[in-house]
């Protein structure tokens, strides 16, 4: 059992930059929090605070009910797992992950035990001979994860662990860390920068940005209800398309297009009839044949989808650009000009950024 | 020690290098350094000018690069260095009756005195450090192949059950 809980957490570096403001997390156990946003935003600061190798500046770490604040890392009960691997070269795969064991004086034996049975889990117990350099970069990854299941740890720690593999074998590893997630049951804690990680593996992400939590939720919480425009633009690939509308009786005038909004929208924005708001729209909830004008400048079909940019109206601004994913294989070609319907829209209050929902108003 | 445990104290040994054979063949290394060491003297004039030092040099640099090679090769459970390191300690108690022992027998006039080549403190140094080397190899030769044999019965016995 593990549930760890951070609790109003700062980082404040010597030279009085904030790098994390008030992050709170209660995380369950056996749960798989996964912590996304941009580079810099603080996600590996968090962690590292978690694994103790920062100083947590205020705030309280609590894991099982224990204040582990001024715990130190190596006393924590928690296994990390690093971008770089991190082995030792000059080890054999067995070594490296007997390493932590043997440095704590653990029964020869039981060591044994335990390394196969995480080669086992792992698939390398073929490759426990061998030294880090012969092996492929999932390979190695796989051995820094084995090197923390022989721990049994109450905590796994992963940051970026995919980020050296290229995109095939990132596929399958992040795969086999699901795998491994069923298999243990055991508290996650993993930080990306890359979405689809996070939408694949978590159970619930953290979504942070310049510091501070954005949203907390689980990956279609994030994509289908963003708490925000920070959140709709990070989550989804390709990202939301926005643009700046007037909310009129029943519909929204933006400078090249006006939709009409259905009664559930409608009753959503029945508080900013009059007021400009944000419109967003993501490509995949974008149909052919409708009331919006697109003027195409490219097209990349992916097979199952295409995707259309191009501009409203006959606008040639920035802020006009849009995408379409299309379902099916279009040949549409630049200059042309498309209909098309949003089928699910999602609004944002201008001033504050933050998404309006229906009774919020 | 239970089955079990012995059942697992053999299948590390597929992992795990056998240091302790390795070590003893360098240390017997070491105690060969400190009888060549100890071995020469400036002072005792004609009796070195003789092929026999010239072939004890050229034995211990030879038995320092075998002993190295031994080393290497039981750590990783070849049994065939176990051989090596017998002969290589046979040879080291055997030196004890060719070099020192010839040289502690023998006595040379320098300016009318008669000097032992060899005195007995320096005799009994040069044996004791040959002795100590020779150990060093029989051991880690006797350890290297009773582990090396356990291991390939273990991995026969391996390749029987999988089969």
């Amino acid at each position: 059992m593990a549930q760890l809980k951070l609790e109003h957490v700062d980082k404040i570096y010597d030279n009085k930059v904030q790098a994390v403001f008030d992050f709170n997390l209660d995380v369950k156990d056996g749960e798989l929090i996964v912590l996304v946003g941009p580079s810099g935003c603080g996600k590996s600061t968090t962690l590292r605070m978690i694994a103790g190798l920062e100083d947590i500046s205020n705030g309280k770490l609590i894991l099982d009910g224990k204040d582990i604040t001024q715990t130190p890392a190596k006393d924590r009960d928690m296994a990390m797992v690093f971008q770089n691997y991190a082995l030792y070269g000059h080890m054999t795969i067995y070594e490296n992950m007997a390493f932590s064991l043997t440095l704590r004086k653990e029964d020869p034996n039981v060591i044994h035990k335990k390394v196969l049975a995480a080669a086992e889990i792992l698939g390398l117990t073929e490759q426990l001979n061998k030294k880090p350099s012969q092996l492929s970069g999932g390979q190695r990854q796989r051995v820094a994860m084995g090197r923390s299941i022989v721990r049994n740890p109450k905590v796994f720690l992963f940051d970026e662990p995919l980020s050296n593999l290229d995109a095939k074998l990132r596929g399958a590893t992040r795969r086999e860390i699901l795998l491994l997630h069923k298999r243990l049951k055991a508290t996650m804690l993993y930080v990306t920068h890359d979405q689809t990680e996070a939408l694949t593996l978590a159970d619930r992400i953290v979504c942070m940005s310049m510091g501070h939590v954005q949203q907390v939720g689980t990956p279609l919480e994030l994509y289908d209800s963003p708490n925000n425009l920070f959140v709709a633009s990070f989550i989804g690939l390709p990202p939301m398309n926005f643009f700046d509308v007037k909310v009129e009786a029943g519909r929204l005038v933006g400078e090249q297009f006006t939709v009409s909004l259905n009664a559930e929208d409608q009753a959503t924005l029945a508080g900013y009839v009059g007021k400009e708001i944000t419109l967003g729209v993501r490509p995949e909830n974008i149909e052919e044949g409708g009331e919006v004008c697109m003027n195409v400048f490219s097209n990349e079909n992916l097979g199952m989808n295409t995707l259309v940019h191009g501009h409203l109206g006959n606008s040639k601004k920035a802020s006009d650009k849009i995408t379409a994913k299309l379902r099916g294989w279009c040949d549409h070609k630049a200059g042309d000009t498309v209909k098309l319907h949003f089928t699910r829209m999602h609004f944002f209050d201008k001033e504050t950024t933050n998404a309006i929902r229906k009774g919020e108003a | 020690m239970t089955n079990e445990n012995r059942e697992i104290e053999l299948d590390r040994m597929r992992f795990t290098k056998n240091t302790l054979s390795s070590g003893l063949a360098l240390l017997a290394i070491l105690f060969n350094v400190f009888f060549f060491v100890s071995i020469y003297k400036s002072d005792v004039s004609s009796y070195y000018y003789n092929i026999l030092i010239g072939a004890s040099i050229l034995y211990n640099l030879i038995f320092m690069l075998a002993a190295f090679l031994a080393s290497e090769g039981i750590k990783n459970y070849k049994v065939a260095y176990s051989w090596l390191l017998i002969l290589l300690g046979i040879i080291q108690i055997a030196r004890i009756f060719i070099y020192p022992m010839t040289a502690h027998a023998a006595t040379v006039t320098i300016k009318d005195q008669v000097i032992t080549v060899m005195e007995t403190p320096q005799f009994v140094r040069c044996v004791v450090y040959l002795c100590a080397s020779a150990v060093c190899c029989l051991v880690s030769a006797v350890i290297g192949f009773k582990k090396s044999s356990d291991l390939s019965g273990h991995l026969a016995a391996m390749a029987k059950k999988a089969a």
